[in-house]
């Protein structure tokens, strides 16, 4: 059996199978991206916080439209070279189109990497503020500037502990015997074992019914914390859970059947009760009546349940049936159960210091907090530790939100600003914001002379470069009289930006941020410039991964026709033609989803 | 030695592993695709009876008749003092539509009946991309499994509806730590798979259809089975991947913490204020969805449609009445259902304005689905009827369809849809579509081909037995939902109304008296779906002892149809055409005045010279 219409194409259609299937793929890759796409329109018309404009820098996405656009070429070249019959030349092409997939990559993977690494954060009065986490380092080695200091302090894992955790000191923890979180103990665990304390049960648990004495079932106070023990405990409260329930299962259907019984014996959901509950149905309309003994029917059915318990049936005439089986009320046979084991902390010379990623602890803090909970339904008592969040740099300070929450409220933007927490505590921040508010003026001056003005993101927004651009005058010993615009960018003053800088963002060597220590009360959302971050940054990611992902797959498609194309030249090179000729169209799709996601997320 | 023989040998009967479990045959992937569709339309079955009985007797505890085949411990976990609880409910409900949405009826009816009929009735020796339809079944067996398998985590497996609306699906099993591990994102890793399934199936079909007819084979002369396998090509290649793109975003919002769907200011009970960046918008996703989720339904739809539509003309002895009007009616009907999603969606605030768009294009989508119903109706009309189990089932889909549909027109307007929305009337209205309606053309369908299938017939007196008691318990179930809707039921009451229930007969809470008053009603449908369970062993049974007893087929064309599938030997062999079959006419030649016999088949060479009426009729080249 020959599938028809594999190489050569059909006379009446005049295509050949793969060519029909490669655009009806790709009308259904349209329908993908399209959904995408009106996704981001959605998301910006419906936006309820300043959406980030033209918020990346430019230079690598055009790189990267020019690159694509130029292997949409060489992939038409390669396709013709093989038409040509034209072995080597295909080669050549080929080979620049796949090279040029990489590349693309490779400055995608630089994009990505340099937001991995950037950290915001929402404060509570709306402020943003953007830059670089400090890590712990060890005593003595205090605030310096230099991120790479060799006294930084690792956890449990031999991570860099990033300064942007909350802090607890437990002094018991009770875990969800069902839910817990095995890697979380096992860090709770080596936290523990590196500070000396000890994590011990605090008190006995005995799963054992009276008179029993499984020694599976029972763990004395001062067992120290395991997984085994949690597993051990946890497998058998679900065993006893487990047998309990079967068993009110079974006594519930007994006493369901006691109560079916006495309702069919002495007829309760009869003509006759009926009358008897409610004699003013005697006298209804027959229809009326009809639906009055439906509701008075209904009515009985839904009270039967009130009746009917495991423990006793209550029958007509009111009395209440003990349920038995074997001659046994359940009481008589249940098995303890334990829902949670709790454990004592006896800490070491130190206090023991959990960190915990705020992502993982359900309560919302607050300073003073007693007890939290974590996701995996684990709880902590004890008191707070510090739980501050620590930028080494501050490389943004965008006061757009907050400007916005003002205006609804009908406070003066500037007077919000200046109320804000930020420009309140820290005074360098408020000597730059203050030279900003000085550049702004210029810039107003400036673009007055074509009658125009500053845009919001002008005025309330410091990106790096202004930063970067004010605490040299600071460094310089100058102060707000100098601060000075060039006329001819047409943006507040700012720092120069240096080629590599368009890729990696500022270089910290070249240039002086501040330092600063926000209080967690103060932290509202905090995030790595992920799809965390913003539903901008959400689409963004999403778009440009997906994209990426349609680059990789059509690059290793390419790439196979290049490497393992030769022996189907030699035998078939019009199939082969035909292959190359489908998997350019896909290329083709790629370099256009690209060519609308570049304006759209670094344009617009 | 012949692993290696093999490779040089094309002629060579394949391995176990290739025919039976690896197969490229489009014919042994469609029967592939049946019985694991077939499967997960029991499973789906099963969770609805326990739902049933969540609603009739939401006291008492599970009856171990559909509770024994579980552990003590699944059973603590989901069950109380083995009562159904909500949260077990909820998770069987939309797993309940899931599996019967997506796993049970699209692969049954487009992957069963699609993958085996199409390519036989269009001429081919198999679909295009053999390899690619192989892949589309694994897919899609494995998108299933990934879902059904959620129920055995801790978290359980989905249960924010099958439509999996944010933020409830974006927040539901937030407590799982490892949220690939939960089941509300294996629902959409499921899902992802199973579009990826149905986009590589319907570029497969659209490109058998259009390049791999028979010679002859115009598109005018395709029977209408093919021309709905191609309009269900398209919906599902385009109307799908919104639906992706929204779980994309949705598995996005679960696992990375963004908020695409996610409102700010989000506060639940478990974690108070969301630690997330908000902003984002719930009404995008239900665009998304329903966007996929209209054409859906047409998905659903015309397969059985399809099938009807071959099964009639068959046992009426004469042509499909409006063959071109159907054509047609079916194109536009599948342009129509790309436009009308948001008549799901009059409850959200959308605004008058994008309302009553919707309305009209809803309204207008009728006219097709009429054109169809109509000309199948009228296709009776004086028609020498024969009743094979096939075309008893084609004969109830009608009226059943019919209740479907024009149950739908009040909740096409939104003013209706204030008092109906979320009622058990939209329960009743798409269950009489999907359930009697779609099922039952599928029914027949199955009734229809299982000769050709297996080369024997099934046993009539089964099948009648299937077919009446399946009639009366479907109404029995389905009927009592619209009454119960119109008296404001809700569809997700876990407990049947119990908690609304005024329980003196002269309460003044009127609409606890309305839900008295109707509640009964919930035991009969219950116990008529139980029975419905009863009545599908006659089927089951039918279906496995007679391809071992059943009659044998005589002759390759049991039912003297016209179709080029029943030009083929029974069953057919891999390649499935003995000589390279030619059309030379439509596809509905019953009953022509010209020709002797009462049907002139596809594929039967015209005679150079006028026809005699003693002259003996052409033998099929295929025997």
């Amino acid at each position: 059996m020959e599938i028809p219409y594999v190489v050569t194409p059909r006379k009446d259609t005049g295509l050949f199978n793969s060519k029909i299937a490669i655009w009806l793929f790709l009308a259904s890759e349209v329908m993908l991206f399209g959904g995408l796409f009106s996704g981001y329109v959605f998301l910006r018309i419906g936006a309820d916080y300043p959406w980030p404009e033209r918020t990346l820098p430019v230079l690598p996405g055009l790189l990267n439209t020019f690159i694509l656009i130029a292997s949409s070429v060489t992939v038409v070249f390669a396709w013709a070279s093989l038409k040509l019959r034209k072995w080597v030349q295909f080669q050549i092409f080929m080979a620049i189109t796949v090279i040029c997939a990489l590349v693309f990559m490779g400055f995608k993977s630089l994009e990505y990497y340099v937001k991995f690494h950037h950290q915001a954060a929402r404060l509570v009065d709306y402020t943003m503020v953007e830059g670089h986490i400090d890590h712990e380092k060890e005593a003595g080695h205090g605030e310096g500037h230099d991120e790479h200091d060799a006294s930084l302090v690792t956890d449990a894992k031999g991570e860099e502990i990033e300064m942007n955790v909350q802090r607890f000191q437990p002094e018991t923890i009770s875990f969800d015997l069902l839910r817990v979180y095995e890697p979380w103990v096992e860090d709770m665990l080596a936290e523990a074992s590196a500070a000396g304390a000890s994590i011990t049960l605090a008190d006995e648990i005995n799963l054992n019914r009276e008179g029993e004495s499984d020694s599976a079932k029972q763990f004395a106070a001062g067992e120290a914390l395991s997984l085994e023990l949690l597993k051990k405990i946890a497998k058998a409260q679900t065993s006893n859970h487990a047998f309990n329930q079967s068993q009110r299962t079974e006594y519930l259907r007994e006493a369901w059947d006691l109560k079916w019984d006495d309702v069919k014996s002495n007829h309760l959901l009869g003509e006759a009760a009926f009358v008897a509950a409610f004699p003013a149905g005697s006298e209804l309309e027959p229809a009326e009546r009809a639906k009055a003994f439906k509701r008075w029917k209904a009515g009985m059915r839904a009270n039967f349940a009130t009746d009917v318990t495991i423990e006793s049936v209550k029958v007509s005439g009111g009395e209440a049936v003990p349920v038995l089986l074997d001659g046994k009320k359940f009481a008589e046979i249940e098995r303890p159960e334990a829902t949670a084991a709790v454990f004592k902390v006896a800490p070491g010379a130190e206090p023991l210091n959990l960190r915990f990623k705020n992502h993982d602890v359900l309560t919302d803090y607050r300073d003073g907090l007693t007890s939290i909970s974590l996701r995996d339904g684990t709880t902590l008592a004890g008191k707070q530790g510090n739980s501050e969040m620590v930028y080494h740099y501050v490389d943004g300070i965008d006061f757009q939100y907050l400007v916005m929450q003002a205006e609804k409220k009908g406070i003066e933007p500037l007077v919000a600003i200046e109320n804000s927490w930020i420009i309140k505590n820290n005074p360098e921040i408020a000597e730059i914001w203050e030279m900003h508010q000085q550049g702004v003026r210029l810039l107003a001056d400036e673009l007055s002379k074509d009658g125009r003005e500053p845009t919001h993101k002008d005025r309330y927004r410091m990106g790096w470069q202004e930063i970067a651009y004010y605490t040299r005058l600071i460094d310089e010993g100058k102060g707000v009289e100098d601060v000075e615009i060039d006329p001819s960018a047409k943006t507040p003053p700012r720092e120069k930006m240096v080629m590599t800088e368009q890729f990696m963002g500022p270089d910290y060597s070249r240039h002086h941020f501040p330092h600063l220590a926000i209080p967690r009360a103060e932290v509202a959302m905090d995030s790595k410039f992920t799809p965390k971050w913003n539903t901008y940054y959400a689409i963004y990611f999403t778009v440009t991964g997906l994209h990426g992902l349609h680059v990789i797959g059509g690059a290793i498609v390419l790439g196979y026709y290049l490497l393992f194309g030769r022996k189907m030249y030699l035998s078939n090179p019009e199939w082969l033609a035909n292959r190359v000729e489908v998997g350019g169209l896909f290329w083709h799709f790629v370099d256009l989803v690209w060519i609308f996601a570049f304006p759209i997320f670094y344009l617009m | 030695m012949s692993a290696h023989a093999d490779s040089h040998d094309h002629h060579h009967e394949p391995g176990f592993l290739r025919k039976y479990v690896f197969s490229t045959d489009h014919k042994w992937i469609g029967i592939q695709y049946g019985v694991t569709a077939g499967i997960f339309l029991l499973f789906g079955f099963y969770l609805m009876m326990v739902m049933r009985w969540s609603i009739a007797f939401p006291h008492e505890p599970l009856p171990e008749w559909m509770s024994w085949m579980f552990t003590d411990t699944w059973k603590s976990r989901w069950l109380q003092d083995g009562k159904v609880t909500g949260e077990t409910y909820n998770m069987f409900g939309a797993m309940h539509g899931t599996i019967m949405v997506f796993l049970g009826v699209v692969p049954l009816g487009f992957g069963a009946f699609g993958n085996y009929v199409t390519p036989l009735q269009i001429g081919a020796p198999d679909m295009a991309f053999p390899k690619l339809n192989m892949m589309s079944y694994w897919i899609y067996l494995a998108g299933g499994l990934v879902m059904c398998c959620s129920f055995f985590l801790e978290s359980g497996a989905a249960k924010s509806g099958w439509t999996n609306y944010s933020p409830l699906a974006g927040i539901a099993d937030g407590q799982v730590v490892n949220q690939w591990l939960a089941g509300q994102t294996q629902w959409l890793l499921g899902l992802v798979l199973l579009i990826t399934s149905s986009l590589l199936g319907s570029v497969n079909f659209i490109t058998t259809i259009i390049n791999l007819r028979a010679r002859g084979l115009t598109w005018m002369r395709m029977p209408f089975f093919v021309w709905a396998m191609l309009v269900t090509g398209f919906l599902l290649l385009l109307a799908f991947p919104p639906l992706e793109a929204a779980g994309i975003m949705q598995l996005m919002d679960r696992v990375s913490g963004s908020s695409f769907f996610m409102p700010s200011g989000l506060v639940t009970k478990a974690e108070g204020l969301l630690e997330i960046s908000g902003g984002g918008s719930p009404l995008l996703y239900q665009h998304l969805f329903w966007f996929l989720g209209h054409p859906e339904v047409y998905v659903l739809l015309l397969p059985a449609i399809a099938c009807v539509a071959e099964i009639i003309p068959a046992n009426t002895r004469k042509p499909l009445w409006g063959y071109k009007s159907m054509v047609y009616g079916v194109l536009v009907l599948g342009f129509l259902s790309f436009i009308v999603w948001a008549h799901h969606m009059y409850m959200t605030g959308m605004g008058p304005a994008v309302s009553t768009w919707f309305q009209t294009t809803t309204v207008l989508i009728s006219v097709p689905s009429v054109i169809l119903l109509t000309s199948l109706i009228i296709s009776l009309w004086q028609g020498s009827i024969r009743f094979t189990p096939a075309m008893i089932w084609a004969c109830a889909f009608l009226p059943m369809f019919g209740i479907g549909g024009l149950t739908g027109l009040p909740l096409a307007f939104n003013l209706v849809g204030l008092h109906l929305h979320d009622t058990y009337y939209v329960i009743g209205h798409f269950h009489y579509v999907v359930a009697p309606g779609i099922l039952f053309g599928l029914f027949a369908g199955v009734y229809h081909w299982y000769p050709k299938i297996t080369g024997r017939h099934l046993s009539n007196f089964l099948a009648h037995l299937h077919f009446w008691p399946s009639l009366v318990c479907m109404n029995l179930i389905f009927f009592p939902m619209l009454t119960q809707g119109m008296s404001g039921f809700h569809r997700r009451w876990y407990n049947g109304g119990d908690a609304y229930l005024a329980k003196v007969p002269d309460s003044p809470n009127i609409f606890g008296s309305t839900v008295a008053e109707h509640i009964d009603l919930n035991i009969l449908m219950s116990y008529a779906a139980w029975c419905m369970a009863l009545a599908q062993l006659p089927f089951l049974i039918n279906l496995v002892i007679s391809k071992f007893v059943g009659k044998k087929v005589t002759s390759d064309n049991p039912w003297n149809a016209t179709t080029l599938e029943w030009a083929t030997p029974t069953p057919p062999g891999h390649g499935n055409f003995l000589t390279e079959p030619v059309v030379y006419r439509g596809p509905y030649e019953y009953s022509r005045p010209d020709h002797d016999e009462d049907y002139l088949p596809q594929w039967i060479e015209p005679k150079r010279t006028s026809p005699k009426p003693d002259e003996k009729p052409a033998e099929s080249p295929a025997h």
